[in-house]
């Protein structure tokens, strides 16, 4: 294969390139054709934005992933002090996003890893509620969470809505896709995350689909405490993540479920509790189930399902899921 | 604006249809010595480069995108020619698939340990484990199967390779 030449190109240079459409790309098609045809100056940083500025005025997602690829990539290159200052000045969402994707890649490229350490300062501390749900953004899917101490707590404490919302999506992306659960101080963040916001639906949000087989053991007891949340949506959650745990965390783990499905009157929360049963056992989760039976009827029919998803002595947790949703479907 | 060639447009242009996917870039610049079968006919199930040169600056980790390192030095110390099977030192990446990318042999140095990176330096060029001199052996691998497609079509044995060549995609 050619070598890329292009990396010795000036990374401004290869920026504004990128957005001129001399080229058939196949999959930026739709996004070329709207974009605009490059004009003006592209050396000087502030003639560099205007072209970008006018990039982005495509709609197409594929060509904004473009975008974005080719920033990452010529974001090591770049004047780091110049990136740094045009980010803190811009003001635009969506502008900033790009600006702060592209310190981060500084970051995790290991070019200047204290860029990653701007972008969150940022995302805690602008007045526009945008700017930070947009600076948040561009930390999704990197290391973020290990470079920021406490970021993330923080964050869930913002007073805006959609800022908490963005950053429980980067806790759930980043450990699905960046540590694939295979990292459990990057778990435990997320659950310390989730435990100190007071909002439910972004800690469901994180607790939801949290994959919790590296948990951490005080991590652990956190969740059980959210187990007693006021909030059925949390209870919910935090009963899903349990049923993950560890082994050395599975006893105390089943205990709290057990207890809180005697007293609990949500009927999601109570679905969600015997799930969890059911995910820390296996097929040793059959007596239990068959005990809590007795305590809701209406909840009969979902035990039974899951008992005999459980009783095809199937190994893996989503063949039993499926096992299990594929009998509720034809009774 | 300086001239850009064809390959490395279809390259940039590759970008976005693969957003999950990994492309795998060489650790350093060196020459692929084996794929899949060493020349022997023994299977190998994996790309070894080598620069030739020992505890040469800069193994890098070739998967680009920010991924979780774990790194695991079981040999400190240089060597260049080998400590016997087993004793590499490693970096490897578990995806959520199960499959596991990892990368063998290099020197330990005060960047061998364990982070999220996008490409980034993990130790030096070195032989360190079963090796016959420095090299970086690439593998992909899941309960014991080597996975031989990531990289088939990318690269072959003989091909010089630096640190923006393609020698594999990963999904
Ligand atoms: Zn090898």
């Amino acid at each position: 294969m050619t070598r890329m030449s292009s990396f010795r190109m000036s990374a401004w240079g290869w920026l504004a390139f990128a957005l001129v459409p001399l080229i058939p790309l196949p999959s930026v098609a739709e996004g070329a054709a709207a974009a605009p045809v490059l004009q003006g100056e592209t050396c000087s940083v502030p003639g560099l934005m205007d072209q970008i500025r006018r990039g982005l005025a495509s709609k197409s997602p594929a060509y904004q992933r473009y975008l974005r690829a080719l920033l990452r990539e010529a974001a090591v290159t770049l004047p780091g002090a110049e990136l740094q200052a045009a980010f803190e000045r811009e003001t635009d969402p969506v502008m900033a996003e790009h600006l702060a994707a592209a310190l981060v890649a500084r970051s995790e490229r290991e070019a200047d890893r204290e860029a990653m350490q701007v972008v969150a300062k940022r995302a805690l501390e602008d007045r526009d509620p945008a700017v930070r749900s947009a600076t948040v953004r561009a930390m999704r899917r990197t290391g973020a969470l290990e470079k920021t101490g406490d970021l993330y707590e923080r964050l869930m404490r913002d007073a805006s809505p959609e800022v908490r919302m963005e950053a429980a999506t980067n806790l759930v992306e980043d450990n699905k896709f960046v540590y694939a659960g295979q990292h459990g101080p990057a778990t435990d963040t997320a659950v310390a995350a989730a435990a100190a916001s007071s909002d439910p639906k972004a800690t469901a949000k994180i607790l939801g689909t949290l994959n919790t087989e590296k948990l951490g053991a005080e991590a652990a007891g956190t969740l059980q405490g959210l187990l007693r949340s006021d909030s059925a949506e949390v209870r919910r959650s935090a009963a899903l993540a349990l049923g993950g745990v560890p082994a050395e965390q599975m006893g105390t783990a089943r205990e709290a479920l057990v207890s809180l499905y005697r007293g609990e009157r949500d009927t999601g929360v109570r679905k969600a509790l015997v799930q969890g049963i059911a995910q820390l056992g296996f097929a040793s989760a059959v007596p239990e189930l068959q005990r809590l039976k007795g305590i809701d009827p209406g909840m009969a029919p979902e035990i039974d399902a899951w008992i005999r998803a459980l009783e095809t002595g199937l190994q893996e947790w989503e063949l039993i899921l499926r096992e299990k949703q594929r009998l509720q479907q034809a009774p | 604006m300086r001239y850009m060639t064809k390959a490395s447009l279809a390259a940039l242009a590759l970008l976005p249809l693969v957003a999950t996917a990994h492309t795998v870039k060489s650790p350093f610049p060196g020459t692929v010595t084996a794929t899949t079968n060493y020349s022997s006919g023994k299977f190998h199930g994996a790309v070894d480069i080598s620069s030739g040169r020992c505890n040469y600056w800069g193994a890098e980790t070739g998967v680009v995108g920010s991924v979780f390192w774990n790194v695991t030095v079981r040999t400190p110390g240089v060597y260049c020619n080998g400590t016997g099977s087993g004793t590499q030192n490693e970096a490897k990446h578990v995806w959520e698939s199960g499959w596991t990318f990892r990368q063998w042999h290099f020197i330990k140095t005060a960047d061998s340990y364990d982070r999220t990176c996008d490409r980034c330096q993990v130790g030096n060029e070195g032989g360190t484990g079963n090796a016959s001199g420095p090299h970086a052996h690439l593998q992909q691998d899941k309960a014991g199967t080597n996975d031989t497609s990531w990289y088939s079509g990318y690269t072959t044995k003989g091909e010089a390779v630096d640190r923006t060549e393609t020698v594999g995609v990963l999904d």
